[in-house]
């Protein structure tokens, strides 16, 4: 059913895949998959963690409804970079032509750091809806075969018991670095980094623009001295269609079981075609909830 | 007699030598041999599966055309805003063959580091390979290849110093307060009318006008000037896993829109089969988004018949930082593709069909003459 609750009733972000654009109107580059219908923030950060990536699939756009989009399988050796989602299928189609364009999709997924051979867990299928030409599309996602909660909460804990023993990362210079490698050991803080910019990127999405993370640039702040993790960052976002880079000051704030807490502030461009709904501003500090 | 001579000449350099002499000469001899067994052992420790600064690139450079020095040249393009030179390598069978031309430019946007490894890479099979290789050994018969490893050297070297996501050149502007132009933007078609920016401080910034980089005009003269002998204009970007025809501005097609597209796809499937990796072909305002300006819409419009751009890996995962992990892998599944529409190429002015089609027009033009000269 497509519901019409806002974005504000729904886990704000779990994971995030990319069309590529057309080039013209009616078409929807990016989206993020936002909500379970139920979802609880354990299950919800891990998944947003094992999910997490980018897929590009065949062009789609609503101004051709009848072209199919094929998936895009994932491939062997990306598994290992792209830990996450395998899009099976995915149908465009205009609602209102000019103003609307709702995207279907079907996809599996991963568990966090998956061990070798392991079967892919979830099977989900999302309906997306972006209005107007508007960032932040709706979204409506449900899942099947999902690791039982009580797992998964063990799992979130276990993750955040790992990442406060990390030694603070403040002298990183950049992840990825140049050459495209993320050590081992800094894994966790990329991982972390990326769920507060999918946030971000979610929020800036619509039909003709989508984002990718392109690196972490800074470490402004990790502090794990009281029972949250609270991260203080930078993210360098790429903007597909016009090519540009944008950086983000991110600050989010974690605990298990706790809904995820990001403010940031992007650095935007001044376009002669801007129409002032995407000026970066200061958000007020965000609950993800859990509703 | 003259090996006697040769051989009492050697003689007389390298036995002084081993009684001892320390003659200049000697010194100098030993010098220069040393000197060349180190550069040949650096071309043997070079890394074709990681990414080069430019110093390193420039040394590969000058190695290559010396170890292969039969079919490897070396050639000055121009100078860059930063007054650095810009050399691209022409590798020819010499023979009395006629030759056409396959151009292939890598790193025309800073960023994309992958595009010029995957030059160095292209380079390196064709000279391990053509001797042995019956493909590429058929190839070299009638075509020449035209390299440019690094085509915005510039660009290139301050992802390296000072910004990893850099993308233009870096001409400066409004009295050094707004650096870089888009070079792909910068070409002399349809310039600035669409996808690309007035303002220098936008990353599609076309230029003060067409041509406007000394870059682009160091390219354009060149490809201008041998237009009616190139067959193929291939210019290599990254990410995006695309192999994009003509044009960027505007939705119409070229004229041999079907056959880019066909060849076009046959190189995606080639590509597919080394490791799955999936391709899209189509036009470029089609499938990416709008450009004016760009070097494969020119090269397409000076009447060079197989023009196109490729976007290798990845998807966006890395995007522009593609781990070095993945070079090899990025590079032999393109370089399948290359291969493809280079067979392509030769099947179509060289091919069994067209040597035919060749053989009896020559038949019939040589009958007509000679019955006008019987008149």
């Amino acid at each position: 059913m497509w519901g019409r609750k806002g974005m504000n009733e729904h886990c704000d972000l779990l994971f995030q895949e990319h069309f590529f654009p057309q080039k013209s109107q009616n078409c929807c580059p990016g989206f993020r998959l936002g909500s379970f219908k139920k979802c609880l923030f354990s299950f919800f950060f891990f998944f947003l963690i094992a999910v997490n990536e980018w897929i590009s699939f065949a062009p789609c756009g609503c101004s051709n409804p009848r072209a199919s989009c094929r998936g895009r399988t994932t491939q062997p050796e990306e598994v290992g970079s792209m830990p996450g989602t395998e899009l099976l299928n995915s149908k465009p189609r205009i609602v209102n032509p000019k103003k609307e364009c709702q995207v279907d999709l079907v996809f599996t997924t991963d568990r966090y750091n998956p061990e070798e051979g392991e079967e892919r867990l979830g099977k989900c299928s999302a309906r997306v809806f972006f209005r107007n030409q508007k960032p932040r599309p709706a979204i409506n996602v449900t899942c099947t075969r999902l690791i039982e909660k009580n797992k998964r909460q063990q799992e979130d804990y276990l993750l955040y018991k790992h990442m406060k023993q990390l030694k603070t990362p403040l002298d990183v210079v950049s992840i990825p670095d140049s050459h495209g490698h993320i050590d081992p050991s800094l894994r966790p803080i990329w991982d972390l980094a990326f769920l507060g910019g999918s946030y971000v990127m979610w929020e800036k999405t619509t039909q003709f623009l989508h984002y990718y993370m392109a690196q972490l640039s800074s470490v402004n702040q990790w502090k794990t001295n009281d029972d949250a993790i609270d991260f203080d960052y930078t993210v360098l976002l790429h903007e597909f269609s016009t090519q540009e880079i944008i950086p983000c000051r991110i600050h989010l704030v974690w605990y298990p079981g706790k809904p995820l807490k990001v403010k940031y502030h992007c650095q935007e461009l001044q376009t002669p075609e801007a129409s002032g709904t995407e000026e970066g501003s200061a958000v007020a500090p965000t609950e993800l909830n859990n509703f | 007699m003259k090996l006697l001579l040769g051989t009492l000449y050697l003689l007389g350099i390298l036995v002084p030598e081993e009684l001892g002499y320390d003659g200049s000469l000697a010194q100098h001899r030993r010098e220069v041999v040393e000197e060349t067994v180190s550069q040949r052992r650096g071309l043997d420790a070079y890394s074709y599966t990681r990414y080069h600064p430019m110093e390193e690139i420039y040394q590969w450079m000058i190695q290559i055309s010396e170890k292969y020095a039969e079919v490897v040249t070396q050639h000055f393009l121009g100078m860059t805003y930063e007054t650095r030179p810009m050399y691209y390598l022409k590798i020819s069978q010499p023979s009395n063959n006629p030759k056409k031309i396959i151009w292939m430019d890598c790193g025309i946007h800073a960023r994309e580091w992958i595009a010029p490894a995957f030059c160095q890479w292209f380079v390196k099979e064709i000279l391990q390979n053509y001797k042995d290789d019956s493909r590429i050994k058929k190839l070299l018969r009638n075509l020449d290849f035209y390299v440019l490893p690094v085509l915005n050297i510039d660009g290139y070297i301050y992802t390296w110093t000072t910004d990893r996501l850099w993308r233009k050149s870096r001409s400066s502007h409004n009295n050094g307060t707004c650096f870089g132009t888009d070079l792909n933007r910068n070409f002399n078609v349809s310039w600035c009318s669409i996808g690309a920016s007035r303002n220098c401080q936008d990353i599609t910034f076309c230029g003060t006008g067409p041509v406007s980089e000394p870059e682009t005009k160091a390219v354009s003269s060149l490809i201008e000037s041998k237009k009616d002998n190139i067959v193929c204009f291939l210019t290599m970007h990254s990410f995006g896993q695309l192999i994009l025809t003509p044009y960027g501005y505007t939705k119409n097609k070229s004229s041999n829109h079907e056959e880019l597209i066909q060849v076009g796809q046959k190189a995606a499937n080639a590509l597919k089969e080394k490791h799955g990796t999936n391709y899209r072909v189509g036009s470029s305002a089609d499938i990416l988004y709008a450009t004016s300006g760009s070097s494969r819409d020119w090269a397409r419009d000076i009447g060079i018949p197989f023009s196109y751009t490729f976007e290798l890996r990845d998807n966006g995962t890395y995007g522009f930082v593609l781990p070095e992990a993945q070079i090899q892998a990025t590079c032999e599944e393109s370089m399948a593709a290359i291969l493809s529409v280079l067979d392509d190429v030769y099947e179509k002015y060289w091919g069994v069909d067209s040597a035919g089609k060749a053989a009896s027009s020559a038949v019939m033009l040589g009958l007509l003459f000679s019955f006008l000269s019987l008149l």
